[in-house]
């Protein structure tokens, strides 16, 4: 075969496949351009979830200071009524107060269901304590939520693809423990309390 | 009532409202509070304080480096600490206890603990 021939077949065989890769390129950008808008879309939700979450946070803190300022009001009334019982004890005669009297168990009574409510009241205010654990819940998904919206900039960074604006907003500090749970169970403060008298023991013997 | 002067460090409104609460109810009437490390050192450069409790995950500065950064001062060196927090690793405790805290308590806690605490630290560092 002439030498010529067989160098035009090549430069035939050469274009054609330029050609293909050339459209398979240009298919490639198609899809990537496809892509960009849901990813684009998927970064820019985060922010707001962000935002809905942080309202989930502030609402409830309002809500739990609500409750506390009713906590606190009922026990100073039931303080009051405390001292009150006190004064009457003090301004009737003591008859009054004598043996199995209707008055005496009258006032005791009383006094039991003051106990009772006051107790009630402050139990109420230790449960509250869960607000501070899902605050910092929260803030562990927000800040894993942030994460998954630097990923997504950065797919958009790699691809070479519009990033859109630029989130320049100040991100709030967040200090949170990323294990912190809500619980009832009194082994875990008697787990650390063994695991503080071993440290101290070994302390001591050094 | 106590003579003894608190400072409750914690950054939620929340907890430092409960924590003050709990600890009128044990007759500490006496209380300041800080929102965190940073605003504790402050206060407590203006207003001698003899007790310390603190949270640990804290905006600013946390309260490891709080309680380092007050041990390597000669005029709180021996104040008593408490750390009150949700961090129950094994390992957090032992970092707070080389960081110099004197107990530790798991969030949530009850009042009864919280007052035994206070005792067993004022006993050893031999102040109740």
């Amino acid at each position: 075969m002439d030498k010529s021939i067989r160098v035009d077949d090549s430069a035939k065989n050469i274009h054609a496949e330029l050609r293909h890769l050339a459209d398979s390129i240009s298919q490639i950008i198609k899809g990537i351009r496809v892509a960009q808008e849901p990813i684009a879309d998927s970064r820019n939700k985060v922010p707001q979830a962000t935002k809905q979450l942080e309202k989930v946070t502030q609402q409830t803190a309002m809500a739990t200071h609500r409750v506390l300022d009713m906590v606190e009001a009922i026990t100073s009334r039931e303080g009051e009524i405390e001292t009150q019982i006190k004064e009457l004890r003090r301004v009737l005669p003591s008859t009054y107060f004598r043996n199995n009297s209707r008055v005496k168990r009258i006032v005791e009574r009383i006094c039991v269901n003051v106990s009772s409510n006051q107790n009630d009241a402050y139990a109420i205010m230790d449960a509250l304590q869960f607000q501070d654990i899902t605050s910092q819940q929260v803030d562990h998904a927000i800040s894993l939520l942030e994460q998954v919206e630097n990923r997504l900039k950065d797919v958009l960074v790699g691809l070479q693809l519009d990033v859109g604006p630029e989130n320049d907003v100040k991100r709030k500090e967040r200090a949170y423990d990323p294990n912190a749970h809500f619980s009832n169970n009194s082994n875990e403060q008697s787990e650390v309390d063994e695991l503080l008298n071993n440290l101290t023991k070994e302390k001591q013997n050094n | 009532m106590s003579s003894l002067k608190i400072l409750a460090v914690d950054d939620s409104p929340t907890m430092r409202r409960i924590i003050v609460n709990t600890l009128k109810r044990a007759g500490y009437e006496d209380v300041t509070e800080a929102s965190d490390g940073k605003d504790a050192i402050a206060k407590m450069k203006v207003e001698p304080f003899n007790f310390v409790i603190t949270d640990w995950n804290m905006p600013e500065m946390d309260g490891l480096t709080f309680v380092s950064q007050i041990r390597s001062l000669d005029e709180f060196k021996d104040m008593p600490i408490l750390m009150v927090t949700t961090r129950s690793v094994k390992d957090d405790i032992i970092e707070a206890m080389k960081a110099g805290v004197n107990n530790y308590i798991v969030k949530p806690f009850t009042p009864e603990t919280l007052s035994e605490k206070i005792n067993q630290v004022l006993k050893s560092v031999g102040r109740s």
